[in-house]
């Protein structure tokens, strides 16, 4: 693929991008590659590099090796590309002492960005009735929401979220998973990070896992799942026949663990669970249960990356964690 | 027309009516309270001493002169100076301690243009918040002056006027001077707190001392400098207006030039 075929194709790529604080490396070379239109989840454990990769990305932070493009502008010029994009980095930071709307107001000033794209904004985010409330006077999800709301203000193709679930309650981040859709659905380029792999898991269409400042996957989600293996939960009619099942099972070379009054057999991508029922079937144990769990993106990450913690830097043992 | 873009936004922040009242309030409060000090200390002749009066207080002779109004500047002018290098170093650092400096750069990458007008809409805004006082100021010493039977008709004279004018022109100079150092120690510190003690220490106890051990070392110091901008001259320093100004100058051009380079390479991690 050319430069330009993957200017267009591409919403953030880069090449080598490194970052080292002194004599510690936090970004080893990272290779993104995030297509357009695409909501794309950025994950890895706490300290591993999420956070400074886009502060890069966002011209905070300047790359101690590596090059890149973000929407055709490079990263060396960072005003080439911000005026489309949003960004939320961490937490949402504003003046307490401003309203949510003065707030916005002082942003759109600084970007040049007309004062009639801020009600759309705040109505976007739910923050209208709230808006001349003083900053200061708001709950860590409507802080949230304003931050999602000031990184709308530039009508942005590209937004790049931060831990955008940090701090919200349950019903706060269903509604943000909603939010973060619906940005996709409009065409817009959704780069999401999180800690929490379950959460990347329900709004993303492709993935990025980065460990110890190193990519260990990234493409579709999709692709992640295919050739791995998959847990069935299995369980005989008669709890009597479970010792007979988990040797069937293991004679045929599956992975069989206990759980309950039940199993929980690793099978592999193309072994379904109607192969499952016929081989217990054909030793005379009738199933009263049989169900196919879906390989979670946090059993693949930590599958991709050896750890039981994503807490857990490599090498280091959940013990000497103080 | 992106440096206006910087001190509008930042314009936006600054007429909050919490910083209105306390910068503006606070100031003609603190050049009152001097006024009204100076009113009402002063003895009622001249006797002999630089400025007429004990303990350096003009007296009500001296005050009543064209020029009664600004005899005490050079008192009040490092007080002013220290209250705008405070609010000054306060708006830079906070934008570090708050982590809002990273959402204003997403929105503004070119750092040089948005520091440089972030520090034209503090210097406007003190240098409003200065003339303010001084306005507040002079009506309560006319009110001082009837009280203690002073006679104000020579302050209504045209030199009265132009000596008053002249003097407000040089605090502002001075008020500009100590807002620029303000920003660029909160520039570099990132912490308003730290800042404003730094601040402090250096104009009320460095300054001091060292110019009492070597007081030929007074005149390269930036806020004796800064004080004889405001006093048109500084004679326990004996330093000249000329002087003065040559050497905040270079203060000032050295500290934005300085500001300028470490804000436009350094990495914004809060």
């Amino acid at each position: 693929m050319t430069t330009s075929q993957a200017n267009q194709t591409l919403a953030v790529s880069t090449a080598g991008l490194t970052k080292r604080f002194g004599g510690r490396t936090v970004v080893d070379g990272v290779d993104l590659a995030i297509p357009r239109g695409t909501v794309c989840g950025f994950v890895g454990p706490n300290g591993a590099g999420k956070t400074t990769t886009i502060r890069m990305l966002l011209g905070l932070i300047r790359p101690s090796a590596g090059t890149g493009t973000i929407m055709g502008g490079s990263l060396t010029s960072p005003q080439s590309y911000l005026a489309k994009v949003g960004a939320l980095i961490e937490s949402p930071a504003f003046y307490p002492q401003l309203s949510g709307r003065d707030n916005l107001k002082a942003l759109a000033k600084l970007g040049r960005i007309s004062s009639s794209k801020i009600d759309p904004a705040l109505a976007r985010t739910g923050m209208t009735a709230r808006s001349k409330d003083k900053y200061r006077s708001y709950s860590l999800g409507m802080k949230q929401r304003l931050g999602i709301a000031a990184s709308l203000l530039a009508g942005p193709e590209l937004l790049i979220l931060d831990e955008p679930t940090n701090g919200l309650d349950p019903a706060g981040i269903v509604e943000m998973r909603g939010l973060i859709r619906s940005f996709a659905d409009e065409g817009i380029t959704v780069l999401v990070s999180s800690h929490l792999i379950s959460e990347i898991e329900q709004v993303c269409d492709h993935v990025v896992m980065i460990r110890a400042g190193k990519i260990v996957h990234q493409g579709p989600v999709a692709s992640l799942r295919e050739g791995q293996q998959v847990d069935i939960e299995a369980a005989p009619e008669n709890d009597s026949d479970l010792e007979r099942l988990t040797k069937v099972l293991e004679t045929a070379g599956h992975t069989v663990a206990q759980s309950g009054s039940g199993l929980t057999v690793s099978v592999a991508g193309d072994v379904s669970g109607a192969d499952l029922n016929r081989l217990a079937a054909e030793n005379g144990i009738t199933l009263r249960k049989l169900s196919e769990q879906s390989r979670s993106l946090e059993k693949a990450f930590f599958e991709l990356t050896g750890t039981e913690s994503a807490d857990v830097p490599v090498g280091q043992e959940m013990g000497a964690i103080r | 027309m992106m440096t206006w873009a910087a001190f509008s936004s930042e314009w936006t922040k600054l007429k909050r009516m919490t910083l209105l009242l306390s910068t503006f309030g606070g100031l003609a409060v603190a050049a009152s309270a001097f006024v009204i000090l100076l009113f009402s200390q002063a003895p009622a002749h001249t006797v002999p001493g630089p400025h007429g009066g004990p303990g350096g207080l003009p007296s009500l002779d001296v005050l009543a002169r064209p020029n009664g109004l600004i005899v005490g500047v050079d008192r009040a002018v490092m007080l002013l100076g220290i209250v705008a290098f405070g609010i000054a170093a306060a708006q830079t650092a906070s934008e570090y301690s708050l982590g809002t400096l990273r959402q204003l750069l997403v929105r503004q990458p070119r750092r040089v243009r948005l520091l440089i007008g972030k520090m034209i809409a503090v210097l406007v805004f003190m240098v409003l918040a200065t003339a303010f006082a001084s306005v507040v100021a002079f009506g309560v010493a006319n009110l001082m002056a009837s009280s203690r039977g002073v006679s104000t008709s020579a302050w209504y004279t045209g030199t009265g006027f132009t000596d008053l004018l002249e003097a407000l022109g040089r605090m502002e100079l001075a008020v500009v001077g100590y807002s620029v150092l303000g920003l660029v120690v909160g520039q570099f510190l990132r912490s308003a707190v730290a800042s404003v003690i730094v601040g402090f220490a250096w104009m009320i106890a460095v300054e001091n001392i060292v110019g009492r051990i070597l007081p030929s070392a007074s005149k390269w110091f930036p806020g004796v400098s800064l004080s004889a901008i405001a006093a048109n001259g500084n004679a326990d320093a004996n330093v000249s207006f000329d002087h003065g100004l040559a050497v905040a100058g270079v203060y000032v051009v050295v500290a934005i030039g300085a500001a300028a380079i470490t804000f436009s390479r350094r990495d914004v991690t809060a």
